[in-house]
């Protein structure tokens, strides 16, 4: 799957999570916590619902995501 | 006192339940009350009340086979699983008194613990081992167990039966000192919600068995009604399981309401299993919309006030859809007033003070003995309670727990170039989160420019968030230019 097309998901999917933000603000290197103010209880909404729609499943990670950009990645090497 | 709370519940059933001052007798009367009726399930293994029981008996067992003294002050550090259950249980039981920590708790903060509330041992789950190396504390696994069983110990009901963080859990948190009696007031309570209360419920324990409305109004008020509860060793997954697990009743914050309400919104109402038929929530604001959104789904929603200081339960409210911005009534078991605007409570329920701290204390209680909850509240013609400020400066987080600003400054003010520092709630892109402005120490900085002094200064919260527990770190970080408002003393204004 591309870059692009898990990233298009993602933003779908902010839009549920996060309605107040402006999506066309938001770009790969957009920090998650910092600019886009995903807290904890955001980022397990929107980790539910990636994993629901790309139909993959988040390990334990050592270090938590930084920006949108990883979490993309992140999918992509999952769905390989 | 009118009959608001025991109205709630038909009268088979309230005559069913009585108030049980220690958690020794309420064992007893767990095993015998509710023997073979499901209590605790692991996701493979369900155990009855009789079952459970008998496994609590045997880490009592252990626990007494240690040579702990009897009082000494036992931590658990667990995510929310059968061990970390059967523990608190075990142990307050077993005449210890029970301190569970928070499951984020990094390194330095679990040993400043052991040594801030003289842990004499801590039961540690195997992933936490590696944070719990040099601690000064006998420490066991969570799994310990023993093949001989012991039976319950008898308590005071005024003995210490478990210590609670408030107050924030980094820097200098002040532990809440809960006796039987308070404890066992506060799991009763928790008793009242509308319609049939026993045997009738699926429960999960999703919120932090550290926190008082996780332990009290969730596992506890689980059992107290003979019901059955899914452990919650990972909130992730769990909530993916929902539609498995099936639960009736969901003891939540609103933080994970939203969360619920986001799922509903994208996968529809079947997420959530088809069978929820009420939320409680409470330990931080409730939205009106919430309300809205799971009465829409046919989800009753109650919730309700309370501190770590009073057992988590002061008051609820059962008639959310024409009282949305109350927080219902006292509960049984207190009383309450009104003094200068704050709401002032005594009772079985409040707690015995903070652990080793008699100044705290001391300004926790006004002199004649009432606690000051720190609340300023109005009661409306029918006795409904509503909150309209707080006066102590503690911040909600959206997961329920509070924490001290004054606690997440500490290591600001401990930084050379850091002249003033204010850590404080605020608003990003529509999130509730914490924030701090800093004011720099400028002759510090001479010479550089102003990106440098910012990219210093971001680079200071970066490493003190390094050592919070992820729910406490600083999302937004603004460095001032001009100096704060301050008070008459020089202190810096707070909400100015």
């Amino acid at each position: 799957m591309a870059r692009e097309e898990v990233f298009d998901g993602l933003k779908e999917i902010m839009a549920s999570v996060k309605p107040s933000l402006d999506l066309g603000t938001v770009t790969f290197d957009s920090k998650l916590v910092s600019e886009l103010g995903i807290d904890s209880l955001s980022m397990l909404l929107l980790s539910l619902a990636v994993e629901h729609k790309f139909n993959m499943r988040f390990e334990n990670t050592e270090k938590p995501f930084d920006t949108v950009g990883e979490v993309c990645d992140y999918v992509i090497n999952a769905l390989q | 006192m009118d009959n608001y709370f025991y109205d709630m519940l038909p009268a088979d059933e309230l005559a069913r339940l009585h108030y049980i001052p220690s958690v020794p007798e309420f064992m007893t009367w767990l095993e015998t009350t509710y023997a073979d009726m499901p209590a605790l399930c692991d996701h493979t293994n369900t155990y009855s009340y009789k079952a459970l029981c008998d496994r609590v008996a045997h880490r009592r067992a252990f626990l007494e086979s240690t040579g702990l003294p009897k009082g000494a002050n036992i931590g658990v550090l667990d995510r929310n699983s059968a061990d970390a259950i059967e523990l608190f249980l075990a142990i307050t039981s077993a005449g210890y008194t029970a301190l569970m920590l928070p499951a984020g708790l990094p390194a330095p903060a679990i040993a400043g613990c052991c040594v801030r509330f003289d842990l004499q041992a801590l039961f540690v789950r195997d992933e936490f081992k590696p944070l719990v190396e040099g601690v000064p504390a006998k420490v066991y696994p969570c799994c310990a167990t023993s093949d001989a069983a012991s039976p319950v110990t008898t308590v005071d009901p005024d003995a210490p039966a478990a210590i609670f963080f408030t107050g924030g859990t980094t820097g200098a948190p002040k532990g809440a000192v809960l006796s039987h009696r308070a404890l066992m007031r506060g799991c009763y309570n928790a008793i009242f919600k509308p319609g049939n209360v026993i045997g009738v419920h699926r429960y999960i324990a999703l919120l932090p068995l550290s926190h008082v409305f996780g332990l009290i109004a969730g596992t506890m008020g689980c059992f107290y009604t003979g019901n059955l509860i899914y452990t919650c060793e990972d909130m992730k997954a769990t909530i993916g399981k929902l539609p498995v697990i099936k639960p009736t009743i969901l003891i939540i914050v609103p933080g994970i309401c939203d969360i619920l309400a986001g799922l509903c919104k994208m996968y529809g109402p079947q997420f959530l299993g088809g069978q929820l038929r009420m939320i409680i929530s409470g330990a931080a604001n409730v939205p009106p919309r919430l309300v809205d959104i799971f009465t829409k789904l046919g989800v009753e929603f109650c919730f309700g006030y309370g501190l770590t200081e009073t057992a988590n339960l002061t008051s609820a409210n059962a008639n959310a859809l024409e009282k949305p911005t109350s927080i219902g009534k006292i509960y049984p078991g207190q009383e309450a007033k009104i003094v200068n605007g704050e709401l002032l409570i005594k009772g079985d329920n409040v707690f015995s003070g903070y652990y080793k701290d008699p100044v705290k204390t001391a300004e926790a209680f006004t002199e004649d003995g009432w606690f000051r909850t720190g609340d300023l509240v109005r009661f409306d013609k029918d006795g409904f309670l509503y909150i309209t400020g707080r006066i102590k400066n503690l911040i909600i987080l959206s997961n329920g727990e509070n924490v001290s600003p004054e606690s997440l400054e500490e290591p600001f003010y401990a930084d050379p170039c850091v002249r003033d520092a204010m850590v404080k709630e605020d608003d990003l892109n529509g999130s509730h989160v914490i924030a701090v402005e800093i004011l720099p120490q400028m002759p510090a900085f001479e010479g550089k420019s102003w990106e440098e002094v910012e990219a210093y200064m971001n680079a200071l919260v970066a490493k003190i968030n390094a050592s919070l527990p992820s729910t406490h770190r600083i999302a937004k970080v603004t460095v001032r230019k001009e100096d704060f408002k301050r008070t008459g003393s020089m202190k810096v204004a707070r909400n100015q």
